[in-house]
C-alpha cells in the first residue's frame, strides 16, 4: 500500500488518527484477539464486584451482578474472622513454603550434576527421561499416585508388607498430604526446570575450568567456584519468578488427590473457593467464595509486584 | 578436561541413571501391568515384564462403552485438534499487529495482556460469564477460553519482532496490503514459532482437567483426563471400584483396567513427545531471553 509507504517519509503528517487509519487493515486482524481479552480476561475481572455484593445465584447470569444488593466488605470481615480461613490460609502458606524449599534446589542440584558427565549420550539419555513427566497430565500422575499407593495390591503397600510393616492408606492420612503433593510436583518438574540452568552453564567460558585446572582446582572446586557464580544470574532470575508463583497451587492435583478426611492439611484456600462454588451440596455461596478468591488473588499480585521490584534492584533483569 | 576423581564419574553416572528410572518406572510399571494376567497384578508380582502376556485388558477397556474410555480418548482428540487450531490461528493473529512498531497503542494492549496473566479473575467470576456466554456443556468451552495464553503470546510477538522490517517495506513496494504480508511473507516465515506454540498448546488441551471438570457434566462430552479421574480416584473414594471379569480365559482385575486407561492417556503424548521436548526447550528459551 502506498500510504504505509508515506508513513516511513518524516515529512507525513503525524497525527495520530491518520497514523490508526493507515494500519486500519492491522486493527482488524487484532478485532478477534482483542475481543476475546474483553470477553474471557477483563469481564471476569469486572465480574470480582460480586465478591462486594449478595450475588443472586438463582437468577444467575452477568445481568443478576447489577440487580444484586451491595454488601461492601461484610464477606471479607466474615471470613477474616473465621478460624476457618486461617486454617486455610496456614495450609497455602505452608504448601507453599514446602514447595519452594524442595520444587527450587532440586533443579540447580540436578543440571549441577548432569553438566558434569563427559558422555554427551547419557547426558542426553538422562534430560530426554527425566524431562518426561512434565507432559503427563495431573490426571494421569495422580492417577499413577493412586493405583502405586493403594493398601490393596499397590506396590508401595505391598512392599512395606514384605517388610512388616500393616498396610498405610495414604491417600486418606492427613499428615501423608503435603509429602505426596510436593513429590509429585518434584517428579513432574525437575527434568524440565533444569533446562534453563543448563542452557546457562553451556554459555561459560572454558577458559575459566582451564584456568582453575592450571590452579589446581578440584571437580568440586570448579563446581562451585565456577559454575555456580556463573549461573548465579539465572537462580536469581528462576527464584523471583518462583516468589511470584509462590501462592499459585496446582489446583488440579490438589482437587484429584484430596478428600474430607484430609482437608486439615489439603484444604487451600482456591480448593476452598472451588467447593464453595461447585462442590457444596446445599445453596453454592458465590459471593463469598469469589471474595476469598479475591483476596488470594490480591496477595499474589502484591508478591510479583514486589518480586519484580526485587529483580529490577538486584539484577538488571526485570520480569516485565 | 581431564579428572582426578574418577570415583565421582562413575557415582554420579550411577545417580543420574537412578534418578531417570524414577521418572520412568511408574508409567513402565503401569504399562506391564496392564500387558499381565490379573492373577500376577492382583498379588503384585508385575515389576517389569508382563507375566502372562495379552492385551484382552486393551480390547475390553476400548470395546466397553460403559467405561467410556474411548469416548474419552476421541473426545481429547477432538478438542486437542480443533482447540490447537484454533488457539495458533488467534495468537498468531493477535502477536502480528502487536508486532509492529507503528501500531498505535500497542505497548498499552500488550501491558494489558500482561496484567490479566498476573491477576486472574478466579474460578468464580470466569464461570459465571463462561455461564452467561452458554458454555457450560459445550464443546466449545475447551477451544474459545482459552485460545489466547499471554506466555505463547509473547513468544510468538518476539519471534515476529525479531524479524527484519524490510521484509514488509518490500511487500508494500509490491503493492501487497496489511494482510496479504502477513499471510504471505511473515507467516510462513514464522513456521518455527507457530511449531513452538502449537506442540504448547496441544499438550495443554490434552492435559487439561480443571475446566472439563467444571463445565462438562455430560458423560459424551468428557475428555479422557475426566473419565480416567472417574475410573481410578472417585472409585477408590466411595468403594465403587470397577469389577473384575474374565476374558477369553484372562482374568481382569480393577489393576488391569486402570493400567490399559491409564496407559492408552498417555500413548499420544509418547508419540509426539520427540517433536514435543524439542519445541518446548525451544519455547522455553525464547521466553526467558525476552520474557
Amino acid at each position: 500500500m502506498h500510504t504505509a509507504l508515506k508513513g516511513k517519509s518524516p515529512g507525513a503528517r503525524s497525527n495520530v488518527w491518520h497514523k490508526m487509519w493507515r494500519s486500519r487493515l492491522l486493527y482488524l486482524i487484532l478485532l478477534p484477539g482483542l475481543i476475546h481479552m474483553l470477553l474471557f480476561k477483563l469481564l471476569p475481572l469486572f465480574g470480582l464486584v460480586i465478591a462486594f455484593e449478595d450475588y443472586n445465584v438463582i437468577k444467575g447470569g452477568i445481568n443478576s451482578i447489577i440487580d444484586s444488593k451491595w454488601v461492601g466488605f461484610a464477606h471479607f470481615e466474615k471470613f477474616l474472622g473465621d478460624a476457618y480461613f486461617w486454617k486455610l490460609l496456614k495450609n497455602t502458606l505452608l504448601l507453599a513454603f514446602f514447595n519452594l524449599l524442595f520444587v527450587f534446589p532440586i533443579p540447580i542440584i540436578f543440571a549441577l550434576l548432569v553438566n558434569e558427565v563427559r558422555f554427551r549420550k547419557v547426558q542426553r539419555f538422562v534430560q530426554t527421561v527425566t524431562f518426561f513427566p512434565y507432559f503427563i497430565s495431573s490426571a494421569v500422575a495422580v492417577s499413577i499416585l493412586y493405583t502405586f499407593l493403594s493398601p490393596q495390591g499397590g506396590l508401595v503397600n505391598m512392599a512395606l508388607q514384605g517388610l512388616g510393616v500393616e498396610p498405610i492408606f495414604f491417600m486418606a492420612e492427613p499428615g501423608w498430604f503435603r509429602p505426596l503433593y510436593i513429590m509429585l510436583n518434584v517428579w513432574q518438574l525437575f527434568g524440565y526446570s533444569s533446562i534453563i540452568y543448563l542452557a546457562a552453564m553451556t554459555n561459560i567460558d572454558p577458559h575459566l575450568y582451564e584456568a582453575a585446572e592450571l590452579d589446581g582446582a578440584t571437580r568440586f572446586g570448579k563446581m562451585f567456584h565456577i559454575t555456580l557464580p556463573s549461573i548465579a544470574g539465572t537462580i536469581v532470575i528462576m527464584f523471583i519468578l518462583a516468589i511470584g508463583q509462590i501462592m499459585t497451587v496446582d489446583l488440579d492435583k490438589i482437587l484429584m488427590m484430596y478428600n474430607p478426611s484430609i482437608y486439615d492439611t489439603a484444604d487451600v484456600i482456591q480448593s476452598y473457593v472451588y467447593r464453595q462454588a461447585f462442590a457444596t451440596k446445599g445453596f453454592p455461596n458465590y459471593s463469598y467464595g469469589a471474595a476469598v478468591g479475591l483476596m488470594q488473588s490480591v496477595v499474589a499480585f502484591i508478591l510479583v509486584i514486589s518480586a519484580n521490584r526485587a529483580s529490577k534492584k538486584f539484577s538488571d533483569s526485570q520480569i516485565f | 578436561m581431564k579428572t582426578r576423581l574418577r570415583g565421582f564419574d562413575y557415582v554420579n553416572m550411577v545417580v543420574l541413571v537412578l534418578v531417570s528410572v524414577i521418572c520412568i518406572y511408574p508409567l513402565w510399571n503401569i504399562l506391564a501391568v496392564s500387558l499381565s494376567d490379573g492373577i500376577y497384578a492382583a498379588a503384585s508380582k508385575v515389576y517389569l515384564i508382563p507375566k502372562g502376556l495379552n492385551v484382552e485388558t486393551y480390547k475390553y477397556v476400548l470395546h466397553n462403552p460403559r467405561l467410556g474410555v474411548s469416548q474419552g480418548l476421541w473426545n481429547s482428540f477432538a478438542y486437542t485438534v480443533v482447540g490447537t487450531l484454533v488457539a495458533v490461528i488467534l495468537t498468531f493473529l493477535t502477536a502480528y499487529p502487536l508486532s509492529k512498531k507503528r501500531l498505535v497503542g500497542r505497548k498499552t494492549i500488550m501491558l494489558i495482556f500482561v496484567f490479566t496473566f498476573v491477576f486472574e479473575a478466579g474460578i468464580i467470576p470466569n464461570f459465571i460469564v463462561y455461564k452467561s456466554l452458554g458454555l457450560v456443556n459445550s464443546f466449545w468451552v475447551m477451544i474459545i477460553p482459552n485460545a489466547i495464553n499471554t506466555f505463547l503470546l509473547i513468544i510468538m510477538r518476539s519471534f515476529l519482532d525479531a524479524l527484519p522490517e524490510e521484509l514488509e517495506e518490500s511487500a508494500y513496494i509490491d503493492g501487497a496490503n496489511d494482510l496479504q504480508t502477513m499471510w504471505k511473507i511473515y507467516f510462513p516465515l514464522a513456521r518455527p514459532a507457530i511449531a513452538t506454540v502449537c506442540v504448547f498448546y496441544s499438550v495443554a488441551i490434552w492435559n487439561q482437567y480443571l475446566v472439563p471438570a467444571i463445565y462438562l457434566q455430560k458423560q459424551s462430552l468428557k475428555p479422557i483426563t475426566v473419565v480416567l479421574y472417574n475410573l481410578i480416584v472417585s472409585g477408590s473414594k466411595d468403594g465403587t471400584s470397577l469389577e473384575s471379569i474374565k476374558v477369553h480365559g484372562v482374568q481382569l482385575l480393577p489393576q488391569n483396567l486402570q493400567a490399559a486407561a491409564i496407559f492408552l492417556s498417555v500413548a499420544p503424548i509418547l508419540i509426539v513427545y520427540p517433536f514435543a521436548q524439542k519445541y518446548f526447550t525451544k519455547g522455553m528459551l525464547i521466553g526467558s531471553v525476552k520474557g
